[in-house]
C-alpha cells in the first residue's frame, strides 16, 4: 500500500486540492515489504471454521470515475489533458450489455450529474468521496486504495485506510437492524459457502457510485459474493437490487489481489478539510 | 513433605482463581477483543465537574484531579473553555485523538491478533492500530491525529507507548489540551472477563510541568446482538444534497 495511490485526481483544480488534502494530514507507509511469504492454499481454517483470508487486498480494475469504464482518476486526468479516450471493459457483467439498467428519469439524472462533474458550480456537484464522506457499499470495493481483512470469531471485518472506513460483518445469522436505520456502510450479514463469503446488505443510504453520477437510492439491497480462488485472488461480485432507480437488478465484478502485509498507518480524511468553493467553476 | 505441599496449594489457588476469568488468546495473553465503552463523563470534562445544561456532572478521571499546566498553558486552557463552542476540534469533525477517543460516549470494538490490535471506534468511524510486533516507532517527526501506538505485554497488562501527535486535538470538551510533544503510556489491565482498567500517563513538557495520570474502567457491551452503528461527522447539511437534491421529488 502506498501513498501515491491515495490521490484521486479528476480535474486540474482538483489535482491541487488532492495535494492539499494530503499535506493536511494524510500519510501512510510502513516501507516496502515485497518479500511476502507464500500463503497456504487451500487456506488454513480459523478456530471458528472460517477460511483464513486475512491480509491486505486491493481491486485490480479499480477507479472511482465510472462503473462502466473503470479508469482511475489519474487516467481521467490524462485523457482530459491529451483529449484521448481511454476505454476499459465494463465492470457490469449483468445485464450482458455492460450498462447500468437505469429507469429513464434516473438515466437523465445520471447524465446531468456527469455534466455537473465536468463543470461543477454548486457544492452538491462535488462527489461525496472528495468531501471525505463514507463511500459505502458496494462503492468501496471499486476504489484504488487497498483495504485490510481481519477475521474474528463469527465476524469478517474490512478496514479501508482511505476515509478510515470499516465494516463489521457478523456471520451468526442475526436479524438486520430496524429498516428505518439508514447507514452509509449499510447493515451486513454474511456466511461462508466454502471459500466464498456471501454478504447480504440492507439499511443503505442513497449514495453516489462514481464520479460521473451513478447512484443508488436508499431502497437498495446489495448481495455480494467474494470468492477466494487462490491465496492471492478474490473475485468480488455485487448484485444491486433497487427498483426505485433501475429496471432490473444488476451485477458488477471486480478481481481483487493480495498486497504485501505492511503496517497500515493513519490516513485522516475529514469532511471540511477543503473548502468546497475551490472545486467549483468560477462564473 | 506433606506440609510443603499444603503451603504450595495455598499460594497457587488464590493467584490462579481470578486469572481464569479473563479470556485469553492461544498465546496465553489476555484477550481484549470485544465491544467496550466507558461509563463516565470524561468526554465533557476529565476533571471533577458539576452538571450544566446538556453536560452530565460527575467525578473526573484525573488522578488527584489536578492537571499541572504551565502558567501560560493554563491561560490557554481557560481561553479554550470560554470559547469551547467554536474552538473544540470535536465540532470540526477531526479525528479526536488519543486518549479522548477512548472515553467519548460511543462504543468501540477491539480485535486482538498476536501482532496488532485493531480498534474500531463508532465515533467518526475512527480506526486505530496498536502494533505489538516488536517494531519500534517510526522515525519522526510525524504528526498524526491518533499518534503511533506500540504495545507490549507486562504480565496481564497491555502497555502502549504513543507518540507522533499533532497539536490539533483536545482531551475533552472543557478545553484541556496538549501540544505535538504529547507522549502517552496507556495501560490496559483486565479486571475480569467484562472490565478493563484503562490508565494513561500523560507527558508533554511544552504544556505541563510534570507527567500526570488518568484512570477509568472500560465496560464490555453484553447486550444480545450488540453492534457498532455509525457516527459520520459532517460540517454541512449533506442530507439535502446527497445523493441528489431532486432524487426524492423524482421518486
Amino acid at each position: 500500500m502506498n501513498t501515491k495511490y491515495c490521490f484521486v485526481v479528476f480535474g486540474i483544480g482538483v489535482a491541487l486540492l488532492s495535494m492539499t488534502a494530503l499535506a493536511a494530514g494524510q500519510g501512510r507507509g510502513g516501507g516496502a515489504n515485497p518479500a511476502e511469504p507464500g500463503r497456504p492454499w487451500p487456506p488454513q481454517k480459523l478456530s471458528d471454521g472460517q477460511p483464513d483470508v486475512q491480509g491486505i487486498w486491493a481491486a485490480t480494475n479499480a477507479g472511482s470515475v465510472s462503473l462502466t469504464n473503470p479508469i482511475t482518476g489519474g487516467e481521467d486526468f490524462d485523457r482530459r489533458l491529451t483529449n484521448t479516450e481511454i476505454k476499459r471493459p465494463s465492470r457490469i457483467v449483468d445485464p450482458p450489455d455492460g450498462q447500468l439498467p437505469y429507469q429513464p428519469w434516473a438515466a437523465a439524472l445520471q447524465k446531468q450529474e456527469e455534466n455537473n462533474y465536468d463543470h461543477p458550480t454548486r457544492p452538491e456537484h462535488i462527489d461525496t468521496q472528495h468531501r471525505c464522506l463514507l463511500s459505502g457499499i458496494p462503492r468501496l470495493y471499486t476504489i484504488v486504495p487497498a483495504y485490510k481483512i481481519v477475521q474474528a470469531p463469527g465476524q469478517v471485518i474490512f478496514v479501508w485506510d482511505e476515509y478510515h472506513a470499516y465494516r463489521v460483518i457478523p456471520l451468526d445469522g442475526r436479524p438486520h437492524v430496524a429498516s428505518n436505520v439508514k447507514l452509509w456502510m449499510g447493515d451486513a450479514r454474511g456466511h461462508w459457502e466454502g471459500n466464498t463469503l456471501v454478504v447480504d446488505t440492507t439499511n443503505l443510504r442513497g449514495a453516489r457510485l462514481s464520479f460521473i453520477g451513478d447512484f443508488n437510492s436508499d431502497n437498495a439491497h446489495v448481495v455480494e459474493r467474494m470468492t477466494f480462488s487462490d491465496a492471492n485472488t478474490m473475485t468480488y461480485e455485487a448484485t444491486v437490487t433497487d427498483p426505485a432507480v433501475f429496471t432490473r437488478p444488476w451485477t458488477m465484478r471486480i478481481v481483487h489481489k493480495r498486497r504485501p502485509d505492511d503496517e497500515v498507518w493513519e490516513n485522516a480524511c475529514w469532511e471540511g478539510n477543503v473548502n468546497p468553493d475551490v472545486w467549483l467553476d468560477k462564473k | 513433605m506433606r506440609r510443603v505441599l499444603i503451603l504450595i496449594a495455598l499460594f497457587v489457588i488464590p493467584c490462579a482463581a481470578p486469572a481464569q476469568t479473563i479470556p485469553r488468546t492461544a498465546d496465553g495473553k489476555p484477550d481484549l477483543s470485544g465491544i467496550w465503552q466507558v461509563m463516565n463523563t470524561a468526554a465533557w470534562d476529565i476533571q471533577d465537574h458539576a452538571a450544566q445544561k446538556g453536560v452530565p456532572g460527575g467525578p473526573g478521571v484525573v488522578e488527584g484531579n489536578e492537571i499541572p499546566y504551565k502558567p501560560e498553558a493554563l491561560a490557554q486552557k481557560k481561553k479554550n473553555y470560554e470559547q469551547r463552542a467554536t474552538l473544540d476540534p470535536e465540532n470540526k469533525c477531526y479525528l479526536p485523538g488519543v486518549p479522548r477517543i477512548t472515553y467519548m460516549p460511543y462504543p468501540f470494538q477491539v480485535i486482538q491478533k498476536p501482532n496488532e490490535l485493531t480498534i474500531l471506534y463508532e465515533y467518526v468511524h475512527t480506526v486505530r492500530y496498536i502494533f505489538t510486533n516488536g517494531a519500534p516507532h517510526p522515525k519522526g517527526p510525524i504528526e498524526w491525529w491518533l499518534g503511533d501506538s506500540r504495545g507490549r505485554w507486562e504480565g496481564d497488562t497491555l502497555v502502549v507507548d504513543v507518540v507522533h501527535f499533532n497539536d490539533q486535538t483536545w482531551f475533552d470538551r472543557a478545553g484541556n489540551f496538549h501540544s505535538d510533544a504529547l507522549h502517552l503510556v496507556e495501560r490496559y489491565t483486565p479486571i475480569d472477563a467484562d472490565h478493563i482498567t484503562y490508565a494513561v500517563t500523560v507527558e508533554d513538557p511544552k504544556v505541563f510541568t510534570r507527567p500526570w495520570n488518568m484512570s477509568m474502567i472500560l465496560y464490555r457491551h453484553k447486550e444480545k446482538n450488540f453492534q457498532l452503528y455509525e457516527y459520520e461527522c459532517y460540517g454541512f447539511d449533506f442530507e439535502k444534497i446527497y445523493p441528489y437534491p431532486d432524487l426524492g421529488a423524482a421518486r
